[in-house]
C-alpha cells in the first residue's frame, strides 16, 4: 500500500477520535498546553505504529492505550512534574472507612447539583489507577473490555478499580459538597448581621 | 464491614468476608458486566444487604452524572497543527510483522450431527431454507480464510441459526428500511446483536429458497483491518468465502455492511441498493 493512502486510511480512522483524545489529556493535566503536546505526541506514534494496529482492538482503545503511555513517559520527566493536575495521595482503605458505602445523604441531589468542573476535579483529585479507570468506563464510555485493553489491566482489575474508584469519587463528591453547604450556611448566618449595621 | 444496622450484627464471619469481596464486584453487577454465576451469587447477597443496595444505587448515579460531562473540543489551531504534523511526518508506518490472529474456525458448521440437531429443534420453515444451504454441493473452496474478527462473528451467528429460532427474533414491521434493499427479497426477521464487539443490527432475508442477512456494524469495526480498509478503497468491497458462505462487505454511510449467504446464491455487489 502506498504511503499516501496508508495516510488516508490513518486519517479516516483516527480523526473521529482527536476530540475525545485531547479530552481524556485534558482532563489529566490541568494545562492545555500540556494536553496538546500529549494528543500530538499520541497521533505521531500511533502513525509510526499504524501497522501494529491489529484486528482485536478498539482503535479508540488503541490511541488511549499510547496516551496513556505518553502520558506516563512525560509523568516522568521532572520538569513538567509540577505542572500536571495536583494529585490527591488517598489511602483507599482509610478512605474508603471513612466513607463507608451505606452513609446517608441524597446522593443523587448532589450528583445533579455537581457542575463538569467540580467533578472534573474531584476525579483528578483521585489516585491514577482508579482515575483512568473511572474516566475511561464512565466519561468516555468504553467498555470493560476496551478499558483493559487500553490500559494493559485485566478484566478482574478493571472492575474492582472501577468499583473502588467510584467509591473514592463518591466520598470526594460528598466531602465537597458537605465543605460548601457548610461554607454557604456560615456566609448565610452571617449576612443579617450585615444587614443590622 | 462497616454494620449499618441491628440486621448485621448476626452475620457470621463467611458472610462479612464474601461482603468484602463482593465490593470489587459492585461496579461490575451495576454495569452488567457480571456474569450469570456471579449474578447469581452477587444477588443472593444484595436481597441481605443494604449497604451493598444502596452503593448500587450510587454507582449508577455517579455513573450516570459522568456520563454527562461535556467533551472537551479541541482547538481548531490543533487540528490543522496534527494535519500538518502528520502531512510532514516521512516515513511510512512500520508493517505489522506479527502474524493476524487466526481465530477460530467454524468447527461446528462441518458437523453433520450439529446441522441434525438443528432440525430437531426448529421445524420452521426457515429450518429447510438453512438446511438447503448448508448442504449445498461443496463446490466452493476457501478463498480467504475467516480471520477476520467481523467476518467470523457474522458467519458463526449465520451457522448458529441452527441452534436458535429465528421465529423468537423479533418481527420486523413491514415498512423496515433494509441498510441495502435487494429485489425480490423478504425480509423475515430483524434483532439486534454484536459484531467485532460492538453493537450491530441484523436484517434475515428470505429469497427463493435462500437466506441472506445483512448485519449493520459500527464504521469503527468495519475499518479495522487492514486488508479490509485497502479492498475497499481499491474496490469498494471485500469479500471472504468459508465453507460455503460468502460474506461481501460494503461500506455504508457512517456504518458498514456485512452481507452473509450462500456462496453459490450471494447477489452480485451491484443488485443491491444502499
Amino acid at each position: 500500500m502506498d504511503h499516501a493512502r496508508q495516510k488516508q486510511q490513518f486519517q479516516s480512522l483516527t480523526r473521529p477520535w482527536r476530540d475525545r483524545l485531547f479530552s481524556v489529556a485534558r482532563r489529566q493535566t490541568r494545562s492545555q498546553e500540556i494536553a496538546e503536546d500529549w494528543t500530538q505526541e499520541t497521533l505521531l506514534r500511533a502513525w509510526r505504529d499504524f501497522g501494529q494496529l491489529t484486528d482485536t482492538m478498539a482503535v479508540y482503545a488503541w490511541l488511549l492505550r499510547i496516551l496513556n503511555h505518553v502520558v506516563a513517559d512525560d509523568s516522568r520527566r521532572e520538569a513538567r512534574r509540577h505542572r500536571l493536575a495536583p494529585m490527591l495521595m488517598i489511602a483507599d482503605d482509610d478512605f474508603l472507612q471513612d466513607h463507608p458505602c451505606a452513609a446517608p445523604g441524597p446522593f443523587e441531589q448532589i450528583m445533579q447539583s455537581r457542575s463538569d468542573e467540580q467533578v472534573i476535579a474531584a476525579i483528578q483529585a483521585l489516585p491514577d489507577n482508579f482515575r483512568q479507570v473511572v474516566m475511561l468506563r464512565d466519561i468516555e464510555g468504553l467498555s470493560y473490555q476496551e478499558v483493559g485493553q487500553a490500559l494493559s489491566l485485566p478484566g478482574g482489575t478493571v472492575m474492582s478499580r472501577l468499583s473502588r474508584g467510584r467509591r473514592l469519587l463518591a466520598g470526594l463528591l460528598i466531602k465537597t459538597a458537605a465543605a460548601q453547604a457548610l461554607a454557604t450556611n456560615a456566609t448565610g448566618n452571617k449576612e443579617p448581621g450585615h444587614e443590622k449595621n | 464491614m462497616k454494620k449499618t444496622d441491628g440486621s448485621h450484627d448476626n452475620m457470621t464471619d463467611h458472610l462479612s468476608e464474601l461482603h468484602l469481596q463482593l465490593q470489587d464486584w459492585l461496579s461490575g453487577y451495576a454495569d452488567g458486566e457480571l456474569d450469570a454465576q456471579q449474578t447469581l451469587i452477587f444477588e443472593a447477597h444484595l436481597a441481605g444487604c443494604d449497604a451493598c443496595r444502596t452503593e448500587i444505587e450510587r454507582q449508577q448515579s455517579l455513573s450516570r452524572r459522568l456520563q454527562q460531562v461535556a467533551v472537551n473540543r479541541m482547538p481548531g489551531a490543533l487540528h490543522q497543527r496534527l494535519d500538518t504534523m502528520l502531512d510532514e511526518a516521512q516515513h511510512s508506518p512500520a508493517q505489522n510483522a506479527m502474524p493476524r490472529p487466526w481465530l477460530r474456525r467454524l468447527a461446528w458448521a462441518r458437523q453433520p450431527a450439529a446441522i441434525g440437531g438443528f432440525i430437531g429443534v426448529t421445524g420452521w420453515a426457515l429450518a429447510a431454507l438453512l438446511m438447503a444451504v448448508l448442504l449445498l454441493p461443496g463446490t466452493v473452496t476457501s478463498m480467504t480464510p475467516g480471520s477476520i474478527p467481523m467476518m467470523s462473528d457474522v458467519l458463526q451467528e449465520y451457522q448458529n441459526l441452527s441452534r436458535t429460532n429465528l421465529v423468537q427474533q423479533e418481527t420486523p414491521p413491514s415498512k423496515t428500511e433494509l441498510p441495502a434493499r435487494l429485489a425480490g427479497c423478504k425480509l423475515v426477521a430483524r434483532w439486534k446483536t454484536r459484531v467485532g464487539g460492538e453493537p450491530a443490527e441484523a436484517f434475515a432475508l428470505q429469497r427463493g429458497n435462500h437466506l441472506i442477512i445483512e448485519y449493520r456494524i459500527t464504521e469503527n469495526v468495519f475499518y479495522r483491518n487492514p486488508n479490509v480498509r485497502q479492498a475497499i478503497t481499491d474496490y469498494g468491497d471485500y469479500r471472504i468465502r468459508e465453507q460455503q458462505l460468502e460474506v461481501l462487505a460494503l461500506p455504508l454511510k457512517g456504518a458498514g455492511l456485512l452481507i452473509v449467504g450462500p456462496a453459490g446464491a450471494m447477489p452480485h455487489r451491484r443488485e443491491f441498493i444502499l
